[in-house]
């Protein structure tokens, strides 16, 4: 057994057996896991909004609150005394459902984020995660691709027509970017040789920075990841889901009060989540020098750190970014990220055999551009061709 | 097991949370019967006359099929990136192989115009020019011919 497979990392902490001490750390890492989510979702509201109205030389919330930070407390208590009106037109099941298909999706995706070291207390050792499954990252896929679920049928349960239109192209666009994002992720498992989050971060931290996964991976697949990563979220430059000068309010238009409000939380929670995991997957998530006084802090502090510079840069593409065009998303997505990442991927594997392999496949992947550039002109001109003889 | 058991916490945690909301507010809100205008369709306060379109463009239903080609081709791919040093040169060349196959189907599809998402021409032409007269209906008593068709 190679030691690829042998240090197969599973929290330490339920090495001997499930017991009322295991159950209750499992019980408390969960709920103050949830309790920080909703804080924090609290926080990045009143973040973005605070920082937008900064870049737009405006001054933004400022009465609820020290600097306005309990606004958005002040909105989500509001919207629970709002009438909650069901659409006519609505099916009423699908209708009622779609919120928790956007919420606890955004919720178990972050189970799986290590934001911490390994620490003991009293004589239980355990990782700082909420969950180590040995399937980590097929996990986060999985639970990413539930979500795609909520935007679609809260779109097409509202019986209306921008809803509608709004989640028709949401899960379009969201299934295009997911195989981006599968693709890139290739490659940090491939360096990793683990689908476990922990394991991935382990290997990422021999030295700092240098053996990042940004650096091994050639630089090129974070960025592509960020892209995939921000149209998968729906945000801004890529929120055509919820296109305000064309499609009212998107797919939850006909959603009022608490309902709206829970949409409102998904959509944050998978932003913080999506940074969170862009940390561990290429900045080597919580790994960063640490210092002898309290050593167990430094790497949530690092880890923090990192998170906070992908929210900052989410509410920086919001503010000075315009959105696209359709047809300029679909072509970034398949005709550009898809090809790529996945030839990005080939030269990682091949690289990772030989060198010969590497130099081969570059070549390989040259003739292949080539190729590909020439098809997508011919595509064109054939559809130009193909509406002019309609006409 | 026990690995996933906090994400099943975590799961049920935020189910009931979601479901208390609910709850919390049916209490909270106001109870009264919302009146037709409110139940109906939101479109901006224009009274809708065209049902909600129930076919597409079969565009997006393509892209959910050309999609699956590729992620079938990621579902094959990560056992192989788990355990490639295993496998080695032999890995490689299979996972080479099947990338070329993809490759060729996906030139195929981008050569067909599959995934050419701008108007076509022909809906161009059937449209006419666009000008402000021809997009902007006017409302009021001064308005075009648009304005008395939702009275």
């Amino acid at each position: 057994m190679s030691a690829a497979v042998a240090h197969l990392a599973l929290d330490p902490l339920y090495g001997s057996g499930v017991h009322w001490a295991e159950l209750l750390i499992a019980v408390i890492k969960v709920v103050v896991a949830f309790g920080v989510l909703l804080v924090s979702v609290m926080l990045m509201i009143w973040f973005e909004r605070k920082v937008i109205s900064d870049m737009q030389a405006r001054i933004g919330p400022n009465r609820a609150g020290p600097f306005g930070i309990l606004q958005t407390l002040a909105d989500g208590i509001k919207l629970f005394f709002k009438e909650d009106l069901l659409p006519e037109r609505a099916d009423r099941f699908v209708f009622k459902l779609a919120p928790y298909l956007s919420l606890v999706p955004a919720f178990v995706a972050f189970s799986i984020v290590p934001v911490g070291g390994i620490v003991t207390v009293a004589h239980h050792t355990f990782e700082l995660q909420v969950a180590d499954p040995p399937i980590g990252i097929l996990l986060l896929l999985a639970v990413s691709s539930i979500s795609v679920y909520g935007v679609m049928l809260a779109g097409w349960s509202s019986g209306s027509k921008y809803p509608l239109l709004g989640s028709v192209r949401a899960s379009a666009q969201m299934v295009s970017y997911e195989a981006a994002l599968g693709m890139t992720v290739i490659m940090v498992v491939l360096l990793g040789h683990s689908l476990s989050t922990r394991d991935i971060v382990v290997g990422q931290s021999h030295t700092f920075f240098a053996s990042w996964n940004l650096i091994r991976t050639g630089v090129v697949p974070f960025f592509l990841f960020v892209v995939a990563i921000t149209a998968e979220l729906n945000r801004p430059p890529f929120d055509l889901v919820e296109a305000e000068q064309e499609l009212v309010g998107g797919f939850h238009t006909e959603y009022a009060s608490i309902r709206f409000a829970m949409f409102f939380l998904a959509e944050f929670m998978n932003t913080i989540t999506m940074s969170a995991i862009i940390v561990t997957l290429f900045l080597g998530g919580p790994d960063g020098p640490r210092f002898h006084f309290v050593s167990w802090l430094w790497p949530i502090l690092w880890f923090l750190g990192k998170t906070l510079l992908f929210l900052f840069t989410y509410v920086w593409f919001r503010a000075a970014l315009p959105r696209l065009r359709y047809d300029q998303l679909m072509d970034l997505g398949w005709k550009l990220l898809i090809p790529l990442s996945l030839g990005w991927t080939l030269v990682v594997a091949a690289f990772l055999v030989s060198g010969w392999w590497g130099v081969g496949v570059i070549v390989a992947l040259f003739v292949a551009g080539g190729l590909l550039a020439r098809s997508v002109h011919v595509g064109t001109a054939r559809r130009r061709e193909l509406g002019e003889e309609l006409a | 097991m026990a690995q996933y058991l906090p994400v099943l916490l975590l799961l049920a945690l935020s189910t009931v949370f979601a479901a208390l909301s609910f709850v919390a507010s049916s209490l909270l809100a106001p109870r009264k019967r919302p009146t037709a205008a409110k139940v109906a369709p939101y479109e901006c306060g224009i009274v809708p006359d065209v049902e909600p379109p129930q076919r597409f463009p079969v565009r997006f239903y393509l892209v959910a099929m050309i999609f699956i080609i590729f992620d079938i081709e990621i579902v094959f791919l990560y056992p192989w990136a788990v355990t490639y040093r295993e496998l080695g040169t032999f890995g490689l060349v299979e996972v080479l192989v099947f990338a070329a196959i993809v490759f060729v189907s996906f030139v195929y599809l981008v050569s067909n115009g599959a995934l050419d998402w701008g108007p076509a021409k022909r809906l161009r032409v059937a449209m006419g020019e666009r000008t402000t007269e021809s997009t902007v209906a006017r409302v009021g008593p001064e308005g075009g011919p648009r304005a008395g068709r939702a009275a």
